[in-house]
């Protein structure tokens, strides 16, 4: 709040720094808008983890559609506003639904290419756009009455009408970055593969930040239209998505003062260096590199780590605390009149020659606890990941309370109460214990819900915190989840689980690399959980496995080998076989 | 006819300089946007050698030992950095794109903004057949005669040679390779030198069929981006095929409005985006992540 009382002073008094000259605040009033510009880059570069190389895309058509509007059609200035950010959000989902088949930096090359094909478009369509020449023509710039204001040719008027939607957008953008849309996004940059099982759409998350960070970059096509009274082809050219992510860079990512902080010093090294140095780009991409290898967090984002250092506080956060309730009574009786919650059917998984898992029956009533035991490489996590949405069977089905579910993605299946551990620990390393659980619960209230707070969502919280009494990890909920030990993270990764309200819970190795004694207390641990919910749990511990386990399944070469109670599998020669050869 | 021709030895081209940059993203994950300087010091380093010695044969061996030089110099100074931080990949656009601007600037520096004139040698600037109307120089013959002597060498080497195989099996997994013990980093470095070196060899055979400039570069990589996205990344047959429409588009298309030439190639790689993700020869998975 502080920093935005001051952001706010700072903007209103610049000019005053500035002298009013005419030349000085036409470069403020640029780095407003390419800072606004890299923030909307950074919506997804920082905060949801897509680094796109098309932005130059989106603010291109921008700028040309405000361009046309107010050259051509005449149009109000607020129109011309509207229309261009409006353009931005259409162009960025376009370009986002066609790249987000793919990931990482295949995704960033897809989106260079493709925002090249505006550029070429531009560039053919000289009649409209003006082609090299640029579009220029604009009529004398006002705002509408009531304030009637003119841009055109004043300065400081110009400055502040820029400053104050600039300002606004800002403020929009922190709102949204905290909403549960905001939370969200976090949660798929840290660990996408987690957030999907958790429920999250996360191709649907990333179109979100896409379409975010399309309307603003939109935005700032928009008003760099209206500082400029010129559109060039350059704003379309993809060098200009190069130069946003220098901005960004420099400033630091993930923070909402770096992007500004970033435009400023790139405009400044183009305004001032190049007027001493001729060959300015050397000292622009010397310096980038620099700044990837030696400052990754940038500017702003160094600044803040050492005086976070030196503060050696703990990270502020508005959680406010709610008191423990009991767990969330038991869910509704399964709708499949048999008490059969999940069920494969021939269910076969062929890896090139390998069959994985080869024609597997399997049945879980509810409320019980199985586990699925075998040798190493018997198809156990495979069988995991078919029943899950992660991999594609090849054969049979997979019913879910009657309900075919075999085509479902992941997150589908995580949605209808379907959660997993995974065997290699697996949890959202950068965010804190709380949030890890905090996101895991917001999925089944709200997804893409880009207003209002995250942290405010009461039940989201209230559920939590129960998760984390449940834990036992209370003391550590400010903490990173990749700072716990190896066992608290198991922990966490089942509280994650759990935070997803599941009917089904599908454990991967809970004790994995764990000491006895924590094996020994998550085994007693995951008893507790039998009951609440249906859980089946794959486990080396035999021990472990004997103890708890109402019904026990044992796989062989994919194939299901034997299933009996604990006693009926002890005294099974052919699984006695398999394991003493083993 | 003749388009058809000139179209081939675009391809030609296109497909060495492309083939470096869909190695090393497949073996290194790092989209190498340093690639296209690599071309454009190729050509500088052959027009010095011709400058110097006169010698066009000459220049056809300097430039690519020393740019592929200059590759082990960026690999092992700057790009070791940043392996195993996190989001490397993310880093080595960002670190090579850097580069991608730095470099243009400083060849600026060193050789001033215009372009230097390349002649083509003497031996091949005869008209060696008639394609229609159009005479056909010997030079961009020998092009594709080059090129139909290198690929052929290029596959040996990554399939039938041990270099080859870690390579190949360092595009599937790179962690298990390292596991069974072998000098992963060695293998970068020297993949991505090969790289660089190809790239040079290319611009430098490029040189006299246009002017060499320090912009050659940026204009060449996002022609490669696109032959390999069409061809599929990691794949060698991609990157031929891949260079060899995306070359003769140009030339045919070109001939109408060369505008549209761009416009068809990005569009070419938005359809096969759409049918086919993973490119026309790419393996599933390779790009995914």
């Amino acid at each position: 709040m502080r920093g935005l009382l001051a952001a706010a002073l700072v903007l209103a008094t610049a000019p005053l720094y500035a002298d009013y000259t005419p030349f000085y605040l036409g470069l403020l009033t640029e780095v407003l808008v390419f800072g606004l510009f890299a923030l909307a880059f950074d919506v997804m570069l920082g905060h949801a983890g897509v680094m796109s190389l098309g932005h130059s895309a989106f603010l291109g058509v921008a700028a040309y559609t405000t361009g046309l509007l107010l050259a051509r059609g005449r149009a109000p200035v607020e129109v011309g506003l509207l229309a261009g950010a409006a353009a931005g959000l259409l162009t960025a989902v376009v370009i986002g639904v066609l790249v987000l088949r793919k990931r990482g930096v295949y995704l960033a090359m897809l989106t260079l290419a493709l925002s090249q094909v505006f550029y070429y478009a531009a560039l053919m369509w000289t009649p409209v756009t003006g082609g090299t020449d640029g579009l220029g023509n604009l009529p004398v710039l006002y705002l509408s009455p009531p304030l009637a204001l003119r841009l055109s040719k004043r300065p400081v008027t110009r400055y502040y009408v820029v400053a104050t939607i600039v300002f606004v957008a800002l403020l929009v953008i922190r709102h949204v970055l905290a909403s549960p849309l905001g939370r969200a996004m976090r949660a798929v940059k840290a660990n996408e593969t987690r957030a999907a099982a958790c429920g999250y759409d996360t191709r649907r998350v990333k179109l979100a930040a896409f379409a975010i960070s399309g309307l603003f970059s939109g935005l700032a096509g928009a008003l760099l239209t209206l500082v400029l009274e010129f559109v060039p082809i350059e704003n379309t050219h993809w060098s200009m998505s190069g130069t946003v992510l220098i901005m960004t860079l420099f400033g630091g990512t993930g923070t909402l003062l770096g992007p500004f902080v970033g435009a400023g010093v790139f405009i400044w090294l183009r305004d001032f260096v190049s007027k001493y140095l001729e060959y300015w780009e050397v000292f622009v991409g010397g310096a980038f590199v620099l700044i990837v290898l030696f400052m990754p967090d940038g500017i702003v984002g160094t600044l803040s780590r050492l005086r976070a250092r030196r503060a050696a506080s703990p990270v502020a956060t508005d959680e406010r605390p709610v008191e423990p309730g009991p767990l969330a009574a038991a869910r509704s009786p399964a709708t499949a009149p048999d008490g059969v919650l999940l069920e494969s059917r021939g269910l076969t998984k062929i890896f090139g020659g390998l069959t994985a898992v080869n024609r597997v029956d399997f049945q879980v009533r509810q409320g019980e606890l199985r586990s699925v035991i075998g040798p190493n490489g018997a198809g156990k996590t495979t069988f995991f990941n078919l029943l899950t949405g992660v991999l594609p069977a090849t054969e049979g089905r997979i019913l879910f309370k009657g309900r075919d579910i075999t085509r479902l993605p992941a997150h589908a299946v995580a949605r209808l109460g379907v959660a997993r551990s995974y065997q290699v620990t697996n949890i959202f390393g950068d965010l804190s214990v709380f949030e890890n659980l905090r996101i895991a619960a917001q999925s089944r209230v709200t997804q893409y819900r880009c207003w209002g707070r995250a942290d405010r969502l009461a039940p989201v919280n209230r559920r939590a915190e129960e998760i984390l009494a449940l834990l036992d990890l209370g003391a550590k909920r400010h903490v990173r989840g990749a700072e716990l030990s190896h066992g608290e993270q198991r922990y966490l990764e089942i509280g994650i689980a759990l935070a997803t309200d599941p009917e089904f819970l599908l454990l991967d190795e809970p004790t994995a690399g764990m000491s006895p004694e924590e094996t020994q207390r998550t085994a007693a641990f995951v008893r507790t959980l039998a009951g609440r919910v249906t859980i089946v749990l794959v486990e080396h511990d035999m021990e472990v496995v004997m103890g708890i386990s109402d019904r026990i399944t044992v796989l062989n070469y994919g194939q299901v080998l034997a299933e009996g109670t604990p006693a009926e599998i002890r005294g099974n020669a052919e699984v006695r076989r398999v394991y003493l050869r083993d | 006819m003749a388009q058809l021709f000139i179209g081939l030895v675009n391809g030609c081209i296109l497909i060495l300089v492309a083939l470096g940059l869909s190695i090393v993203f497949g073996l290194m994950g790092i989209i190498n946007f340093a690639h296209g300087i690599f071309y454009m010091l190729g050509a500088y380093a052959g027009w010095l050698t011709v400058h110097l010695t006169g010698s066009f044969w000459l220049a056809l061996a300097v430039a690519p030992v020393t740019v592929g030089a200059v590759g082990i110099l960026v690999e092992r100074g700057v790009l070791t950095r940043i392996y195993g931080t996190r989001n490397a990949s993310f880093a080595g656009v960002l670190v090579t794109y850097g580069l991608a601007i730095m470099v243009p600037d400083l060849v600026r520096m060193t050789f001033g903004r215009p372009g230097k004139p390349f002649a083509v040698p003497a031996a091949l600037s005869a008209s060696l057949f008639k394609l229609g109307p159009t005479e056909v120089s010997a030079y961009r013959v020998f092009i594709v005669a080059v090129t139909l002597v290198l690929l052929p060498l290029l596959w040996l080497l990554l399939n039938k040679t041990n270099l080859g195989l870690v390579i190949r099996a360092g595009t599937s997994d790179n962690g298990m390779v390292r596991l069974l013990g072998v000098d992963v980093g060695r293998t970068w470095t020297i993949t991505y030198a090969l790289g660089a070196a190809l790239a040079a060899f290319a611009g430098v055979i490029t040189a006299p069929l246009v002017a060499v400039a320090p912009e050659m570069g940026s204009f060449v990589l996002i022609e490669c981006f696109i032959v390999t996205v069409v061809g599929g990344m990691g794949s060698f047959l991609g990157a031929v095929v891949g260079g060899l429409l995306i070359g003769e588009t140009l030339a045919l298309t070109g001939m109408l409005y060369d505008v549209l030439a761009d416009v068809i190639i990005y569009l070419a790689m938005v359809a096969v985006l759409l049918l086919r993700p993973r490119g026309l020869f790419g393996q599933e998975g390779m790009s995914e992540e």
